[in-house]
């Protein structure tokens, strides 16, 4: 090999390295971020479940008496949607893009 | 396989089943156009992973000039074919298959070769045995189609909400879309009709069919079985695949009662609401309010961008009826919903600030609502 294309094979395997490291830095963020937004999202399906069981058990307290439905898990549940967690069945627990509207987690919201 | 036909009633067909028909495919055969010529007539193919499109050019009507010589059948290189079909000199053209696939297209004194495929190769367009046909006229059924797929998704993240739920019980059509935060429902009575379909229809098909309905189409029909539906528009055959699962129940989401009705000119409050989004588009969370005051009968449209500045805007409106009223909403959703009024006297019914309003034409009421859900602001 001649000692120009030495050279610049070395320069250009410099050049990729460098624009590889960036990329990992970049993948490293987003994977971090990614982790983040799962944990948070667990967390709050297991809130979601419990409100669930509870909506069960007032159901099953509404049938034998009927009385109002627990104001707590619906101030929860009102929390989480302002939290900007879908409530719904349909989108259950995901995350509401940039505070958008939703006509299921509204009725739940509204029953 | 060796036909002659008029050209301008060929590209015709070209152009219809090309509509099906796209070069981004990966399974390489569906980029191209299928023809085969039998004792009927020609039919010309075009598919796609969702749609087929199938066109039969009659040989009896005369004005196709048709003369069919051999039967057979060939696949052709769609963009090539139609490309050359369009810029051949003579008003007739004549095409055969020689040796293999190769096919000659001549028109005067114009010739080309090209390559064609095996037609033993295309997939079988899928047989639709149902007996129960629904049929509607042209103008109604792109009415219906052009009402829902505005309220139709885009997004993959939840599939079955990019079709239109098409029910048919009790003799009344009821189609539906939601994307989670408009609604948009229309039913049509159809007492001759006892069958019972419930079915999702992907919302890019439909919008390809609405293009193909034109003023002088008289009817569509409709038939449906377990995963396919087929249109007939006259002498052309449009397959759809449906998509798979349940539709959420949407019954449940519209409000059945009112506390503040308002009447407006559809197309007076478009041009409101358009003014006061050129604001909102430039904030981060996009919404324009609309405030009532019922006793003295004011409609105010107002919007504002922190950067810009804000807008406000007194809205003619022919009736005002109970409480008080502010609601925000993305403006988007409302032009869409308007735009399908035109230029109709509209009745908007609110509930809350909180709780989805209604839009129905302010004559024939019972038959479309559009709903929207607020935004909440803190
Ligand atoms: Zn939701």
């Amino acid at each position: 090999m001649e000692k120009r294309e030495l050279y610049d094979g070395i320069k250009d395997l410099e050049s990729q390295t460098e624009l590889m490291l960036t990329q990992f830095t970049e993948v490293r963020k987003a994977l971090t971020e990614v982790m983040e937004e799962n944990a948070e999202l667990r967390i709050e399906n297991q809130h979601l479940h419990d409100f669930i069981n509870e909506q069960k058990e007032n159901v099953e307290n509404d049938n034998k008496k009927s009385r109002p439905r627990s104001s707590k898990s619906r101030e929860n549940l009102e929390h989480l949607f302002n939290e900007g967690f879908h409530v719904c069945i349909e989108f259950y627990g995901s995350h509401r893009e940039n505070d958008e509207s939703c006509i299921f987690c509204n009725e739940i919201l509204n029953r | 396989m060796k036909f002659s036909i008029k050209r301008s009633a060929f590209i015709q067909g070209i152009n219809m089943v090309s509509r099906a028909i796209s070069s981004k495919t990966t399974i390489p055969i569906l980029t191209g156009l299928k023809l085969s010529a039998s004792n009927e007539g020609l039919v010309l193919t075009g598919s796609n992973a969702d749609v087929s499109i199938e066109t039969v050019i009659d040989r009896n009507d005369a004005d196709n000039e048709l003369i069919i010589e051999e039967e057979g059948s060939i696949v052709l290189p769609a963009r090539f074919f139609s490309g050359i079909v369009k810029k051949l000199p003579s008003d007739k053209m004549t095409l055969s298959v020689a040796n293999g696939f190769q096919t000659e297209i001549t028109s005067g004194t114009s010739s080309f070769t090209i390559n064609g495929l095996d037609a033993a190769d295309y997939p079988h367009l899928p047989e639709i045995e149902n007996d129960n046909e629904i049929s509607l006229s042209g103008d109604v059924f792109k009415e219906i189609i052009n009402q829902t797929v505005i309220a139709v998704s885009n997004q993959e993240s939840r599939p079955i909400l990019t079709g239109v739920h098409f029910v048919l019980k009790d003799g009344t059509l009821f189609a539906v879309a939601t994307d989670s935060h408009r609604l948009s429902q229309r039913k049509v009575a159809l007492p001759d009709n006892q069958g019972e379909y419930d079915v999702i229809i992907p919302g890019s098909s439909l919008s390809e069919l609405s293009k193909m309905i034109s003023d002088d189409t008289e009817n569509v029909k409709m038939k449906i079985t377990e995963n396919q539906v087929l249109f007939t528009i006259g002498n052309t055959y449009f397959y759809s695949r449906l998509l798979e699962g349940t539709y959420p129940d949407t019954s449940r989401l519209i409000p059945k009662d009112s506390e503040t009705n308002v009447q407006f000119d559809a197309y007076e409050l478009l041009g409101a609401i358009e003014r006061a989004s050129l604001l909102s588009h430039e904030s981060r969370n996009n919404v324009v309010k609309l405030t009532i005051k019922a006793n003295v009968k004011q409609v105010t449209i107002s919007g504002n961008s922190p950067d810009v500045g804000n807008v406000e805007e007194e809205v003619e409106s022919k009736e005002v009826v109970g409480n008080d009223l502010e609601i925000s909403f993305n403006p988007d959703y409302m032009k869409d919903a308007l735009r399908a009024f035109g230029h109709s006297m509209i009745n908007v019914a609110f509930t809350s600030s909180l709780r989805p309003f209604t839009l129905v034409p302010s004559e024939d009421a019972e038959n479309f609502i559009e709903l929207i859900t607020p935004v909440r602001t803190f």
